[in-house]
């Protein structure tokens, strides 16, 4: 460039003081036609790119192929580990279940593609550089406080040294210098290097003790960290513990709970059923129920075994191969039953899966010998074939146990407005919401609602016990309601539905003399006003179609 | 230029036809490296040697007690069956949410262009990494064998001979908590180089010169950098943004996805989200006041600026404290036993206490902030955002305990009890957020200078044309 005892210069830079003064010089030099320039500023100046003509980065589509990296990986990284490698099964799902692994997808995809923008970013501006002529003028420093600096670099193609002096000192500046070499050493001090070498040196020994223990064999027994994580002291009933102050192994009740098999549970009042009645029926079936609500509890009567064979050739009906421990299996059983007695061959399919399952595969399971599937075929083929060729058998209880009063029977009214109308309609019809809605969407899956209107739900085909039984456990698609609606309130229900079913076949007779002319005055009313409906309908049809035969 | 300031150093009153400027006084570029640089370069005063000796030694008790929480085992916690999860995540959860407003200044005010977060974003921004990692300590520690923590990542394990479960919330969640660490360390670092390399150019050490030299990686100031380095910027914030709502969005999972009374709502992400906004503008607000006062920084964060997260906070709050409506209206429309007694229970069972501090925290004194008055008198600003602290604090508490004390099985009930383990970790982790915030306002940047001249540029561009 020059003679060889100056110092290689790398270009010229001038110093401003403003955001204006820099943008002017800036399109000056732009337009002398000077490409290799740039500009130093304290922050980012709007505008610039366009003055100094700076093209843009591509460092977007960095960023979206790290982002798309990030996805990819991500969803390899589950599928592989969770579904192909080492599947897992996690409450019944498909071992690649997409929407659990959005979460990690969507950290990975942010995370990789923060990673592009991060690192895109510096190594596009050529950083980290901890050597650049510019520095070496201790003017420069002010470039990151309040100065504007503008820069020409020799390698430009028209780079000429007194020119490029000229053009900018023509520009509103105080100072033009050119560039220099940096002469000062470009080696990292020593400490530096010791201190680095130190702490790798010091970081590497538990690395090394780690692999020599891993290499190594020892006599020594193996050391616990925890001594009473892999030795237990957990202690026998009856004996001394540390672990609670009052040295007691054995805990007491918790204060306000029932313990397993303490409950005392007035079995017929939860079940609606006649307890007395089914035990000389029926005992296994009435010791089940009664271990629904008391687990524990144990009969002094003969083993259940015994009982139940008896019992299966009375009723044709508990030979399901039950043990004591399947309360979950006769309950489904129960509700398949009951539903024949109400429509007998409406919808057969909705029901029948789930009563017959458990008890077809049950034999071959539990009991494959040879003398068992002629057992179990009465209990398989009942259900199927559609027919109520058993009869209920099950002493439901005739009377709702609680008092009728008015109270009963607003709280009744209360709870069915909430909990049955939407489907079973306000009056009892099979018409609520749910249902009216299901039909205009011509729901295929949907079961129309009973309408409790009929003379198979009234009270002497369909006793109150009975009735109680359904709400409570649900029958055919609809689900059971006692987890949801208190005992009693299940009752109170009852006893509704009770009124509601009186309400559409009572005679003016049943009714207080003193309210009799008001209610015929009102029905007369209705009717009357039904008439008229019905009237001008029928004149409107006749318009119609009088105009329609005139055309 | 001509500034007009009605009274003062308020410009929280708005003046018709002109915008109320972010910078105060007649401040220069100059003035702005001045206020900023002098707050690392001159001598620590007293408070700050105090604090950090204060901070440093509750750090000290903070690692003590970890060391013996390894060595003796989690028992030395009130975890007790059936309350599993105690404190530790009481403290997780809210340390992670403190650290939300940082993110949700820097990258969501940044993508709305509201301008008045440029002085306010990087000590915020620190404050959400210190946070992330006190909040990391936490399940680090709960986990029981803490040395085994490395389980947590998905590496090919010769011992295990299995992978993590990426069905589990827990598992998002340490994916979550860890992008989230990273990315937000990233942004703050990223924004802090060319304000390093004004430490740089303005030391006069040799060593120190060096050592803010390698942190800024060579800065120059390059209008070619600036554009991609602003690009880079953008799109940091428009990662960071989603992220900040993913992160408390997947801790609420690890509660909502669960089955337990109290948890298992669909409220959750939304309501964790708005809690951990309101919870860490109350840190920020916390923080930043008295620090303004004694960093000297006054006409770079205003009156103005302390109005704004008055509001967020009011609107935050207000969002929580409909939420917690929501719970209730849900527990007894819902007409679920169990939820309705777990919402029962809160109120008004044994944790009743906890549950009417929150309510009286969260949602009745955010509403204080109705008067621009209280929004704009610091040492009441102060005072409102303890409270919300403690509140947030106390609403985590009673989400965990409350709902595991008294699940499913009434044989399990309990009280629980912390001890003091548990109470010293919980002010352990205030000294070790304390600790570095207090060495970053000694070592680093507290208020982005280059940003903040830009707005100034902008302010003397606006004065300009607004004058003739």
């Amino acid at each position: 460039m020059s003679e060889k005892k100056e110092k290689t210069v790398h270009g010229v830079i001038a110093e401003y003081t403003s955001v204006d003064t820099l943008m002017a010089a800036c399109r000056r030099v732009r337009d002398a036609g000077y490409e290799k320039t740039d500009a130093f500023t304290p922050f980012p100046v709007h505008g610039i790119d366009k003055a100094l003509g700076i093209k843009p980065t591509i460092l977007p589509w960095i960023v979206l192929g790290a982002g798309l990296t990030g996805t990819a990986t991500a969803m390899a990284m589950q599928i592989w580990m969770n579904a192909i490698d080492y599947p897992y099964i996690i409450s019944g799902k498909p071992f690649i279940s997409l929407p659990a692994f959005m979460p990690v997808a969507f950290e990975l995809t942010v995370l990789f593609s923060s990673f592009g923008a991060f690192f895109g970013m510096w190594a596009l501006n050529g950083l980290p550089k901890f050597s650049n002529p510019v520095f070496t003028d201790p003017r420069f420093d002010r470039v990151t406080d309040d100065r504007f600096f503008l820069y020409i670099d020799s390698k430009d193609e028209q780079f000429q040294r007194a020119d490029v002096e000229k053009i900018l000192g023509d520009t509103e500046t105080d100072y033009v210098q050119t560039v220099v070499e940096d002469e000062s050493s470009d080696k990292v001090p020593k400490p530096f290097f010791m201190m680095w070498g130190l702490v790798a040196g010091l970081s590497i020994i538990p690395l090394l003790v780690v692999l020599k223990m891993r290499v190594s064999h020892s006599s020594q027994p193996r050391f616990h960290v925890f001594y009473d994580m892999d030795f237990s002291p957990a202690k026998e009933a009856q004996q001394y513990s540390t672990l609670f102050r009052d040295g007691r192994a054995m805990r007491p009740d918790v204060a306000g709970t029932v313990a397993r098999g303490e409950m005392q549970a007035d079995v017929d009042f939860m079940t609606g059923i006649d307890m007395s009645a089914l035990t000389a029926i029926d005992q296994p079936r009435a010791e089940r129920l009664v271990r629904r609500f008391n687990p524990l509890y144990q009969s002094d009567a003969p083993p259940a075994q015994e009982a139940k064979s008896e019992a299966g050739t009375q009723a044709g009906k508990s030979d399901d191969g039950d043990g004591p421990q399947d309360a979950k299996v006769d309950v489904a059983d129960e509700d398949a039953s009951e539903n024949k007695p109400v429509q007998p061959a409406a919808e057969p399919s909705a029901a029948e899966p789930s009563a017959a399952e458990p008890s077809a595969a049950e034999p071959s399971a539990a009991e494959p010998s040879a003398a068992e599937p002629s057992a179990a075929e009465p209990s398989d083929g009942e259900p199927s074939d559609g027919e109520p060729s058993i009869m209920d058998t099950t002493p439901w209880l005739d009377k709702n146990p609680l008092v009728l009063d008015e109270k009963t029977l607003a709280n009744g009214r209360k709870n069915f407005g909430i909990y049955c109308s939407v489907c079973h309609g306000m009056s009892g019809y099979g018409n609520g919401l749910v249902n009216e809605r299901a039909r205009k969407i011509v729901a295929q899956t949907w079961v129309q609602p009973s309408s409790l209107h009929q003379d198979t739900l009234y009270a002497d085909k369909y006793p109150d016990g009975k009735l109680f039984s359904t709400i409570s456990n649900g029958v055919r698609k609809m689900a059971g309601y006692s987890g949801q609606i208190k005992t009693r309130d299940r009752w109170a229900i009852v006893a509704y539905v009770r009124a509601l079913q009186l309400s559409q076949n009572a005679s003016i007779d049943q009714i207080d003399e003193a309210q009799r002319e008001g209610i015929l005055k009102e029905q007369a009313d209705a009717k009357k006003v039904l008439k008229e409906k019905a009237a001008a309908e029928a004149a409107k049809t006749k318009a119609a179609e009088a105009a329609k035969d005139a055309a | 230029m001509s500034l007009a300031i009605p009274n003062g150093l308020d410009n929280s009153v708005e003046q018709p036809g002109e915008r109320a400027p972010l910078v105060l006084g007649d401040t220069t570029y100059h003035d702005i490296t001045e206020a900023v640089c002098q707050v690392a370069e001159r001598k620590p005063s007293t408070s700050w040697v105090i604090g950090f000796l204060v901070s440093f030694a509750l750090l000290q008790w903070l690692g003590i007690c970890i060391l013996y929480l390894i060595y003796t085992g989690v028992g030395v916690w009130g975890n007790q069956s059936p309350v599993f999860w105690g404190w530790p995540i009481v403290n997780f959860v809210f340390w992670v949410g403190i650290g939300h407003a940082g993110t949700l200044i820097s990258a969501i005010l940044f993508l709305f262009r509201q301008e008045w977060r440029t002085s306010i974003n990087r000590a915020a921004e620190a404050m959400t990494i210190f946070a992330v990692a006190c909040a990391g300590t936490f399940p680090g520690i709960h986990v029981g064998r803490a040395w085994l923590a490395f389980w947590l990542a998905p590496y090919p394990s010769l011992n295990l001979w299995m992978w993590p479960q990426f069905r589990s919330p827990l598992l998002w969640d340490v994916f979550a908590v860890s992008t989230y660490g990273t990315v937000s360390l990233l942004f703050w670092y990223m924004g802090m180089v060319p304000d390093l390399a004004t430490f740089r150019d303005r030391s006069t050490n040799k060593w120190r010169r060096m050592a803010y030299g390698l942190l800024s990686l060579g800065w120059s100031g390059s209008s070619r950098h600036w554009m991609r380095y602003e690009k880079a910027y953008a799109l940091l914030a428009a990662f960071a943004a989603p992220l900040v709502l993913s992160v408390h969005t997947i801790v609420s999972f690890d509660f909502a996805v669960s089955q337990v009374p109290g948890w298992h709502t669909t409220i959750f992400p939304p309501y964790f989200v708005a809690g951990a906004i309101f919870s860490g503008f109350a840190m920020v607000l916390t923080l930043m006041i008295p620090a303004r006062k004694m960093l000297g920084l006054e006409k770079l964060i205003t009156i103005r600026h302390l109005d704004n997260m008055c509001k967020i906070i009011l609107a935050t709050g207000s969002i929580v404290g409909l939420a917690y409506g929501t719970e209730f209206f849900i527990a007894w429309y819902g007409q679920v036993q169990e939820e309705k007694f777990a919402f029962t229970n809160r109120a008004f069972g044994p944790y009743w206490w906890a549950y009417w501090t929150m309510v009286t925290c969260n949602v009745i004194s955010p509403q204080l902030f109705w008067f621009k008055k209280l929004r704009t008198t610091p040492w009441i600003i102060v005072l409102i955002c303890i409270f919300v602290n403690i509140g947030m604090w106390f609403e985590r508490f009673v989400i965990v305990v409350t709902s595991l004390s008294r699940d499913y099985l009434p044989s399990a009930w309990s009280y629980f009890t912390p001890t003091w383990v548990d109470f010293s970790m919980l002010i352990g982790s205030f000294g070790l957020f304390f600790t570095l915030f207090l060495l970053f306002c000694r070592l680093m940047p507290v208020i982005n200078m280059a940003e903040t001249k830009a707005t100034l540029a902008k302010q003397y561009h606006m004065t300009e044309h607004g004058d003739q």
